[in-house]
């Protein structure tokens, strides 16, 4: 699963940290951090966590 | 199912129309708008999009075009066959069905007294932002906004913001702006209102207009005074579309669509019933599955709209005995003056307030808003990190409520 995050359109919103916290996050300037890695279970979740976000800034390969 | 019909063009209805092709729909599938735009998104309307930080191209609704509905646009619902399974549009003409998606969202509520011909508006819709930033444009400068709900607050934001020396003044009746989130969050507001040059006239109605020719050249306030206006922006919440399904047989509790957990639309009359073809998603469902100590309440949120649409197409074909119950902690956000807020939960519905991080002289914090004990919502205000850490809270304690009727989930 490969996990791109366009910085650019990202708002800090956190709507995809509500869907999927293992992977997503805020830091304290509400800047969105990714967790390397994720474990192929939460393949559904981080798809779900990409259509959360109101700006499409995630994209999700090989979910 | 073969022919399923989507009413509502918004973010509710296309992923609606995304879900059923995603979850294998390959019948016929019609999205019917009383907009003629191509569907977009709606919270850059009053802030990126007003202020030209986003072009309207740039809020176009991903997916729209790619799940092969035939579009009717500019064409609105007026009435609902229920029987005979056909939805009827302004024109005469019939669709027939047999899904159906109710997603028609809301409109803005209209001022409920007389209003001058011109120069007094309500925002809504990219056709609404267009009418206002024309306004300014060409040359209004003096405006009030009326109303100090979301949308008066962040248009307040964005037309200070644009630097074309637009003086804003905002009237509310109550005593406090976005109060639908208590706690601190109002006062953080209303400061950063006022050193962004906004006047607040807070804890006063408006009693009505007045009239320069056929324009509004003012806002008489109930106190008295008229504040001088080339503009005003109505911004006094929305009321929903269901005009059109008034004598529907369905239940429609203050105008929604009420629907049971896994977003069936519930007749009128017998209690229990619903209708297995017919689905609601977006800000016209009054939702089981969403609800406060005394029952469900409405939710305008962008995310209540994505998941429901989604999840109301795949019960829609699932059937009401294979579909899910809809399991959603609502969140919102919004942002003005700088100020950028979020929430998750049901944060109005506390009795009890605290500032569990940062505090609100810094113009940072997070409010955990509680009821009899039991956490029903959180809000940050510049300190987003920790909401999804509520969410998962309140995800849990739902998780061990008492279903309504009386088994335990």
């Amino acid at each position: 699963m490969r996990i791109t995050v366009d910085h650019d359109l990202c708002d800090g919103l956190g709507q995809c940290a509500l869907v999927a916290p293992e992977v997503f996050s805020l830091d304290d300037d509400e800047r969105l951090v990714v967790a390397p890695d994720p474990a192929p279970e939460l393949a559904g979740r981080v798809a779900a966590a990409a259509r959360a976000c109101p700006v499409r800034a995630i994209a999700v390969e090989g979910a | 199912m073969h022919e399923v019909v989507v009413v509502g063009a918004g973010l509710a209805g296309v992923r609606a129309g995304g879900s059923l092709r995603a979850r294998g729909f390959s019948g016929a599938l019609t999205v019917v708008s009383d907009e003629r735009e191509l569907p977009y998104d709606r919270p850059p309307l009053t802030k990126q999009l007003i202020t030209g930080a986003v072009a309207e191209a740039d809020i176009r609704l991903a997916g729209a075009e790619d799940f092969g509905a035939r579009w009717v646009r500019g064409a609105a619902a007026v009435g609902l066959d229920r029987e005979r399974r056909r939805v009827r549009l302004a024109d005469g003409s019939e669709l027939s069905y047999d899904g159906l998606v109710l997603a028609t969202g809301a409109r803005a509520r209209a001022w409920p007294g007389e209003v001058p011909a011109a120069g007094v508006l309500t925002v809504r819709g990219l056709d609404d932002v267009r009418g206002l930033r024309a306004a300014v444009d060409g040359g209004a400068r003096e405006v009030v906004v009326v109303g100090a709900g979301f949308v008066g607050v962040e248009l307040a934001s964005s037309l200070t913001e644009l630097g074309l020396g637009v003086r804003v003044t905002l009237v509310e009746p109550f005593a406090r702006p976005l109060r639908a989130l208590g706690g601190a969050v109002s006062g953080l507001v209303a400061g950063a209102a006022r050193r962004a040059g906004v006047e607040l006239r807070l804890g006063v109605g408006v009693r009505g207009f007045r009239s320069v020719g056929e324009r509004v050249g003012g806002v008489e306030l109930a106190d008295g005074q008229v504040l001088p206006a080339e503009l005003v922006v109505v911004a006094i919440g929305m009321a929903p579309a269901t005009g059109w399904l008034v004598g529907a047989g369905l239940a429609l509790p203050s105008g929604r669509v009420h629907c049971d957990e896994r977003l069936f639309a519930r007749t009128a009359g017998v209690a229990g019933v619903t209708d297995p073809r017919i689905v609601v998603a977006g800000d016209v469902a009054w939702c089981d599955a969403v609800r406060a100590a005394d029952g469900p309440v409405p939710l305008e949120h962008w995310s209540n709209a994505a998941a429901q649409g989604e999840l109301a197409a795949g019960n829609l074909l699932a059937g009401p005995a294979a579909a899910e119950p809809y399991v959603h902690v609502p969140s919102f956000w919004t942002s003005a003056f700088g100020l950028r807020i979020r929430s998750v939960g049901l944060p109005g519905t506390g009795d009890r307030v605290v500032v569990e991080e940062g505090d609100p002289d810094s113009g940072k914090l997070v409010e955990a808003h509680y009821r009899e004990g039991r956490l029903v919502g959180a809000v940050s205000v510049n300190l987003g990190r920790r909401l999804a850490a509520y969410a998962g809270r309140l995800q849990e304690e739902r998780a061990g409520e008492p279903v309504p009727g009386g088994s335990v989930a």
